[in-house]
């Protein structure tokens, strides 16, 4: 019975509104050759009037009111925020996103060099720090006879007369 | 889909440069449809009139975004559907939080300005008052893609295409969604329906 597509497409088409003459002719004639669908299409008939006459629910009077000043809120938050940060944005050449990517790039990597080439820097100023620290220095007191060694130390100067008779 | 064929979908272009009085028209047109929607999935109508306004701030929110690819009304209700949904994802985490907690974000207006809202049937006959109030609680036993579905039925403006796009599934299903909720709802109110009392002369 409900399987019909001819019935089938009038019961989907009286859902939503009422049929037009043809229609309840068709489907009349329709019926009398399927007497055992007419309770069911009767009741589908009272089910459609009922759901039509339920009754909207009540909308509060203010309702567009705090729907519009919500909205305005909504605005204001945007304005204060990104909307103020996307005009600026806006306004700038279109080279500049590239120049700007290119300039973070550039600094991003001298950046890094430098901080390599200080941090061997100073690890090569430790190493050397701790060579030295390694390094014995002599006791100080031999310095206070220095002139005297010195002085021992001194080799004479060379005769020149004895040298020019062996030439 | 243009906006020549759709005077809402005009509208909105309207909002999308600014325009307030436009954005207006178009809340003043939907807010009962959107509630009625909202309301019969959420069944409490406090959390249905803070997610409809919802609907509308993020109508708003979206303007800038905004292309004419569907109908104005498919693009409001699949809005108003998600965020129901979320709402009762959020339920369904949180079953324990008071439904009576003051609005953190509106604190200074007055949340109620009607009386009573649990009784909206107008004062007819007895027995019409009472299909009305089987048909809601039927509804509300429903699943929520058949209540969804025959809800978005009763809104003129939407094609069952448009409802099949409201709830991301295809045509057939759709109708098989429509027809499954009916059959359910005929099944529990015809004791109601058979004696057609309550129709009027």
């Amino acid at each position: 019975m409900g399987t019909e597509p001819f019935y089938e497409k009038l019961r989907e088409i009286s859902w939503r509104r009422k049929l037009t003459s043809a229609e309840e002719r068709e489907l009349r004639e329709w019926l009398a050759a399927h007497p055992e669908a007419q309770e069911a299409f009767e009741l589908e008939t009272v089910l459609t009037e009922a759901l039509g006459k339920m009754p909207d629910v009540l909308v509060a009077n203010n309702f567009t009111a705090r729907v519009l000043q919500a909205a305005e809120r909504e605005a204001l938050a945007g304005a204060r925020g990104g909307q103020l940060g996307w005009k600026v944005w806006r306004r700038l050449p279109r080279w500049f996103p590239r120049v700007a990517s290119a300039t973070i790039v550039v600094t991003a990597a001298a950046s890094v060099y430098l901080y390599h080439y200080n941090y061997n820097v100073e690890a090569r100023q430790q190493e050397l720090v701790q060579r030295v620290a390694k390094v014995q220095l002599p006791n100080p007191e031999i310095l206070t006879n220095f002139e005297a060694i010195r002085i021992v130390s001194a080799t004479p100067a060379p005769d020149e007369q004895l040298l020019a008779l062996f030439q | 889909m243009s906006a020549e064929q759709d005077p809402d979908a005009a509208l909105m272009l309207r909002v999308k440069q600014g325009d307030t009085a436009a954005f207006e028209q178009l809340v003043d047109k939907y807010k009962q449809p959107v509630m009625n929607v909202v309301y019969r999935m959420l069944r409490d109508m406090t959390e249905a009139e803070d997610v409809a306004q919802n609907v509308f701030v993020q109508v708003y929110k979206s303007a800038s975004r905004y292309e004419v690819s569907s109908k104005f009304s498919t693009w409001l209700f699949t809005i108003a559907r998600n965020l129901c949904l979320n709402e009762l994802r959020r339920r369904s985490r949180h079953p324990a939080d008071s439904m009576d907690a003051a609005h953190p974000e509106q604190e200074d207006q007055p949340w109620q300005q009607f009386e009573d809202k649990k009784t909206f049937s107008p004062p007819e006959t007895l027995l019409h008052g009472e299909l009305e109030q089987k048909i809601e609680e039927a509804m509300a036993e429903l699943p929520e893609n058949q209540r969804t579905a025959i809800v978005l039925c009763r809104q003129d403006e939407l094609s069952y295409e448009d409802i099949a796009k409201v709830l991301q599934c295809s045509l057939s299903a759709t109708k098989s969604l429509i027809h499954r909720g009916r059959e359910t709802l005929k099944q529990k109110l015809k004791p109601y329906l058979r004696t057609g009392v309550w129709r009027p002369k």
